[in-house]
């Protein structure tokens, strides 16, 4: 018999899987139907890569939010995926807050060209951190209570 | 009747698929290019004179002097009052185009963008490219309701493309409109992305 906290966290988990999952695999979708090079010159933008690198992430980082979106709908390697969401939008919130900060008026890049940095951007992946921190959190308390 | 309304109908489908229309006079480059750059700019924004001083001389040289290329300005004025005379420079300078003079007081109003946007002395900077005959014509067709309306339309244009920032740019290839993030992009990566268009 599963307790009713048992279900809250199960339910809770995969409202965020789907939806950080759902969330991921767009984001992924609107910078591989583009040349790469848009996505590029987004992160080039926030001038904190030399060329060479903006464009390593630029070619890989579109198949990795694909892998993670994928995992993370489909539940499998649950600890692994959250922990690689949180890392990613961990990083991208940083690097947003930083450009907000600083003044940079850019383009996020986070679901293709056209969206500037703004309050509601960073409320929106402020959002997703959280969720996203919630989901690894539920993902290794659902391990050890197994365990 | 028929035919006509047949003809009319065959004549918009054809317009439509043409795309937005522009101003052949701010166009740089032939129409028959294979790749297309329309840049929606404000002739106060500090970006867009990077821009134009710093990527379109490069543009010129690798793709539009070889017929690659078709450049095309695109007025997006910034709003006031945080942008008192990007308006204005647009009307005049759309005004300028009819005299087929955009390119040059293009040149000098980005040139001289730190003077007169503090000074808001932006005609005078624009009549020293202009001889006195041209200033006067500029002056009267800068209250024509089709330069206005040129203007207003580019803005409603770039507004109705989701332009938020200036400069966008809207590269077109193979018949696909794909816009670029807001601001004077990287010109390697520009560069590798207009070459990757004419390779396909």
């Amino acid at each position: 018999m599963t307790s009713p906290n048992g279900n809250i966290l199960r339910a809770g988990a995969l409202l965020l899987r789907v939806l950080l999952g759902g969330i991921f695999i767009y984001a992924a979708w609107t910078k591989l139907h583009t040349p790469w090079e848009v996505f590029a010159i987004s992160i080039d933008s926030y001038q904190i890569l030399p060329l060479r690198a903006v464009e390593l992430v630029a070619r890989s980082l579109p198949w990795f939010e694909l892998l993670v979106g994928i995992l993370l709908l489909a539940g499998l390697w649950l600890r692994s995926a959250a922990v690689a969401t949180s890392l990613l939008l961990g990083v991208f919130f940083g690097l947003m807050v930083r450009a907000f900060a600083t003044g940079q008026q850019i383009n996020c890049g986070c679901f293709g060209p056209g969206e500037l940095i703004s309050w509601k951007t960073l409320l929106r992946d402020g959002s997703l951190l959280a969720g996203s921190l919630a989901l690894t959190w539920m993902a290794f308390v659902r391990r050890r209570r197994a365990a | 009747m028929r035919k006509v309304f047949v003809s009319a109908v065959l004549l918009s489908l054809a317009s439509l698929a043409a795309g937005p229309k522009f101003d052949s006079n701010k166009m740089i480059g032939g129409a028959s290019a294979p790749i297309t750059l329309e840049v929606f700019s404000s002739f106060d924004c500090p970006h867009c004179r990077i821009f134009h001083e710093d990527i379109e001389p490069r543009l010129m040289n690798d793709y539009v002097l070889h017929g690659k290329l078709c450049l095309i300005s695109r007025e997006f004025p910034l709003p006031a009052p945080a942008h008192p005379y990007a308006r204005d420079v647009a009307i005049y300078a759309t005004a300028a185009a009819r005299l087929g003079k955009y390119q040059v007081v293009a040149d000098t109003m980005f040139r001289t963008q730190n003077s007169w946007a503090l000074s808001g002395k932006w005609w005078e900077a624009m009549a020293t490219v202009l001889t006195a005959d041209e200033q006067k014509k500029v002056q009267a067709l800068a209250k024509d309701p089709g330069v206005v309306a040129e203007v207003n339309n580019d803005l409603a244009q770039g507004e109705h493309d989701g332009v938020n920032s200036t400069p966008t740019i809207f590269l077109t290839a193979h018949g696909q409109r794909t816009a670029l993030p807001p601001g004077s992009p990287n010109y390697e990566l520009l560069k590798s992305l207009l070459d990757n268009s004419l390779s396909k």
